[in-house]
């Protein structure tokens, strides 16, 4: 089969770090070639290089044999690369209509000719099998509607080479069988299709050609009819079992949280719970494996009262929660370690004596009568003695908190957690975009935590670091949990196949 | 660190000031007179005998009240445009007390501020309840209900309380008004409680568990959300509070100036408000000594077109010019650039705890 893109030797440096190195990737027309790797590995720079988003540190792309240089969307688009991305790039208060022809440069005429345009679009939408109506709001047709008004956006733009970024993530079951039959009709028009996804059963069921990424790098490119989902899994995770720095434990019997059947928006495959049981006992870390988006989020929230659950019971230590709110966890002795620390733990215009203590100002010790009067001195006191406790670098408690570099901040937040000696503990990405130092430091400070009796569930999209942490594994895939695992010696093959979705 | 910042919050006033003044220093050369025998005039005009300095000071008085209303929200993250409302709906409710009661003296004077304060603090609730239950714009519906409020007075000076030929209301009677404070000055009392005021309203801000918490919402309501923090009740908290101050401060107009409602009563007061609340960087402190700023324009405009025919309406433009620069002065120093500028220029020793 020809080739139609050739990207050579590429890398993207970020200061000092290789989002994407010496990274070959070869497309040939009519094919529909996956790019697989976990969140980081590299496949959303590669792609953004390849549509002009980003330039390349390093490296060549040729297309249909000629080197390009591709340094805008635009160029992209001329070129006959087309990107449907994740989130939809439409106008919403416009039509379909309106949003396909939005910017097409290749009618000259100063008006707008709107039947013959129509009657070009209808054409190009019964060729690929792409069922839409054009005067309809793209506020009022579905989500898999819209994908493929983008599909056809792209197309109508004269797109040869169409990526895919995570098509499928937003659709139901059938959407996605849907979306594949179009894949299929466009590699029979000889169209090309980059398609990103993590997901083994949708990767093995459309793939022509598999190209796997990890940490930045390729692997390697395996056919499809060559290979297997216990493969693929295998060499996107990666490694192999490194004996953690840390002693296991078993928990005790006593357990600090409990989930039974839990529901959250249970048919939003992305961001719900479908029938969540686990629980955290005391004195373990229970670690939640999976890949970004399937319901990590909202399990944290749960678990610290940020959301209220459609279905099922959470049981706080062995009590039954009636009332869901943050403040009714913070007095259940429930610590948090958003997943974002500047929008959920931080004030950052407020100075890291008063992020401290943001919790306790009606505690005694930081204020008379209930909080009727602020104990300057001793909240000064207090943030001198946290301060020196955990490293907080800062010139001075009196520094506004948004400032300091991220490890600093998320330093800020353990040890105002941390010393309210919790029961459970609920860390989401604690380490995320720390520095080694750092990461370390937070670690020391869990497992300190854990030895002291506290429960922690901890929920992180980096694997290397549930594996060391964590006691006992859990999985989750799409809302619901795939798996459950003990953290000696896990069985990385099986947690690798859980967390691409397969049983 | 503090002490930087605090020096900053400082500097854009004051430099905003000297900048509009410049400007307004050339328009007048353009207009063909000297600017600074005008500035003369103008501040001769504000302060130039105590009587005069406290004429300006009961200029300024009705502007500390919006202008702390406007702060207290703010501080919330809310943008309460309403003062103005507020400022109306105390004031009638307060003409009603005192002269439809019977009730008169100092009682009068208690319980007729005390219920233009709550008056003032219900339709401050408003945009509040609507932001909190329905998501709805507290800026759009608090202008809005500006202009009901307006209607309304108008509705009560022209037809309820109509004092016979003239759309005008009765006069608070002479003894339920604010005495002034000494013999000869007109400076009533609201003053020194518009003062008191802001000191409480500092106390509250930086010195209680309610108030640091109402300045952790409006400076990020999520984090405060996650960390258990009742934000809904605190921003309704906030709508109302800056709302009382609000109509508190027409209560004490009424009683302590006016005396009574009529066309044009408290137009502007609120919009002033919201500038001076920016002016002075939110600081209670700040927002008095910037509101007394405000009526020495006021005050000595009047003098600079008497005494040199120079329009006021170029201390209008001298005090949108300081509003301008003060805005531009804040935003400008959270630049990153700017901030890396004072970062290497001014705090060697934060560098090296950095690296």
């Amino acid at each position: 089969m020809e080739e139609i893109l050739r990207m050579s030797n590429i890398s993207k440096q970020f200061g000092e770090v290789f989002a994407n190195k010496n990274v070959n990737l070869d497309i040939r027309k009519g094919e529909v070639h996956t790019l697989l790797g976990e969140n980081g590995a590299g496949k959303s720079t590669l792609m953004n290089i390849l549509i002009g988003l980003y330039q390349p540190s390093g490296g060549e792309i040729y297309l249909r044999g000629k080197k390009v240089s591709i340094d805008s969307p635009r160029t992209a688009v001329k070129l006959g690369i087309g990107m449907v991305h994740q989130h939809f790039m439409l106008v919403e208060a416009m039509t379909v209509f309106d949003n396909i022809i939005l910017g097409v440069t290749h009618d000259k005429s100063f008006f707008i000719n709107r039947d013959k345009l129509k009657k070009e679009i209808l054409e190009l939408s019964e060729k690929y099998g792409l069922d839409i109506e054009l005067d309809k709001e793209i506020t009022e047709i579905s989500v898999g509607a819209q994908q493929r008004v983008e599909i056809l956006k792209a197309l109508y733009r004269g797109a040869e080479l169409l990526v895919l970024d995570e098509p499928t993530a937003a659709l139901t079951d059938i959407e996605v069988q849907g979306l594949f039959q179009i894949i299929h009709k466009l590699k029979e028009e000889n169209k090309s299709v980059i398609f990103i996804s993590h997901k083994m059963r949708e990767v093995l069921e459309v793939s022509d050609r598999v190209t796997i990424l990890r940490a930045g790098e390729a692997v390697c490119t395996l056919n499809r009819d060559e290979t297997t989902g216990t493969e693929l899994a295998n060499l996107m995770i990666g490694r192999e079992m490194t004996p953690s720095i840390y002693e296991k434990k078993d928990g005790a019997e006593e357990s600090v949280l409990e989930l039974k059947d839990v529901d959250y928006h249970k048919n939003n495959k992305h961001n719900g719970l479908n029938h969540v049981s686990l629980c955290v006992k005391k004195g373990e870390i229970v670690g939640i494996a999976g890949v970004d988006g399937n319901g990590q989020s909202q399990l944290a929230q749960v678990a610290t009262g940020v959301l209220a659950p459609e279905d099922g019971s959470v049981i706080l230590k062995s009590k039954k929660v009636t009332k869901f709110s943050p403040k009714a966890f913070i007095d259940a002795k429930v610590a948090n370690i958003p997943e974002d620390r500047n929008k959920m733990g931080l004030v950052g215009n407020m100075s890291v004596e008063e992020n401290l203590v943001l919790k306790a100002t009606e505690d005694d010790r930081f204020s008379k009568g209930k909080g009727f009067f602020l104990k300057k001195k001793a909240i000064h006191e207090y943030a001198l003695k946290l301060q020196k406790k955990n490293d907080i670098r800062c010139s001075s408690v009196m520094q506004e908190a948004r400032n300091l570099s991220g490890g600093n901040q998320q330093k800020i937040i353990l040890a105002r957690e941390l010393d309210e000696n919790p029961d459970l503990m609920v860390a989401v990405h604690p380490t995320r975009g720390l520095d080694i130092g750092a990461t370390g430091y937070v670690h020391d400070c869990m497992i300190e935590a854990r030895d002291a009796g506290c429960g922690i569930l901890l929920i992180s999209a980096d694997f290397d670091e549930i594996l060391k942490l964590s006691d006992r594994i859990i999985v989750m895939f799409e809302g619901q949990v795939m798996g459950e695992y003990s953290g000696k010696n896990p069985p990385i093959e099986e947690i690798s196949l859980a967390m691409a979705g397969k049983e | 660190m503090k002490t930087k910042n605090n020096l900053i919050k400082i500097l854009i006033p004051v430099l905003s000031i000297l900048a509009a003044f410049v400007i307004g220093g050339i328009i007048i050369v353009c207009l063909g007179k000297n600017p600074l025998e005008a500035y003369g005039f103008l501040f001769k005009g504000a302060l130039g005998k105590p009587s005069k300095i406290a004429q300006t000071l009961e200029v300024a008085s009705p502007l500390i009240f919006t202008g702390l209303a406007a702060s207290f929200a703010y501080k919330c993250g809310m943008f309460n445009l309403g003062g103005e409302g507020q400022f109306i709906m105390g004031s009638i409710v307060s003409i009603v007390v005192s002269t439809q009661t019977g009730i008169t003296g100092v009682p009068a004077i208690i319980i007729s501020v005390i219920c233009g304060a709550l008056a003032g603090g219900i339709w401050g609730a408003i945009p509040g309840i609507l932001k909190i239950t329905r998501g709805l714009n507290e800026m759009i519906v608090s202008i809005m209900l500006n202009y009901v409020a307006t209607l309304f007075m108008g509705c009560v000076f022209t037809n309820i309380l109509r004092d016979g030929s003239v759309p005008q209301t009765p006069a608070v009677p002479k003894e339920s008004q604010l005495s002034n404070i000494a013999d000869g000055f007109r400076v009533h009392y609201g003053v020194v409680i518009a003062i008191i005021l802001a000191v409480i309203i500092y106390y509250f801000m930086f010195y209680t568990s309610k108030g640091f918490k109402l300045r952790a919402v409006g400076m990020n309501p999520t984090a405060a959300r996650f960390n258990g923090f009742a934000v809904n009740k605190i921003i309704l908290a906030a709508f109302i509070c800056s709302g009382a101050v609000a109509g508190l401060g027409g209560s004490i107009e009424l009683h302590g100036k006016q005396f009574r409602l009529m066309q044009g009563y408290g137009a502007g007061f609120g919009f002033d408000g919201v500038a001076i609340a920016l002016i002075a960087q939110l600081n209670p402190i700040g927002t008095v000594i910037v509101a007394i700023f405000f009526g020495i324009l006021r005050k000595g405009a009047s003098t600079l077109q008497a005494g040199m025919k120079i329009p006021t309406s170029v201390v209008d433009i001298i005090q949108a010019l300081v509003i301008v620069f003060a805005v531009a002065g804040t935003a400008l120093v959270r630049l990153p650039q700017v901030q890396q500028f004072f970062r290497v220029h001014f705090s060697g020793k934060r560098r090296g705890a950095e690296s």
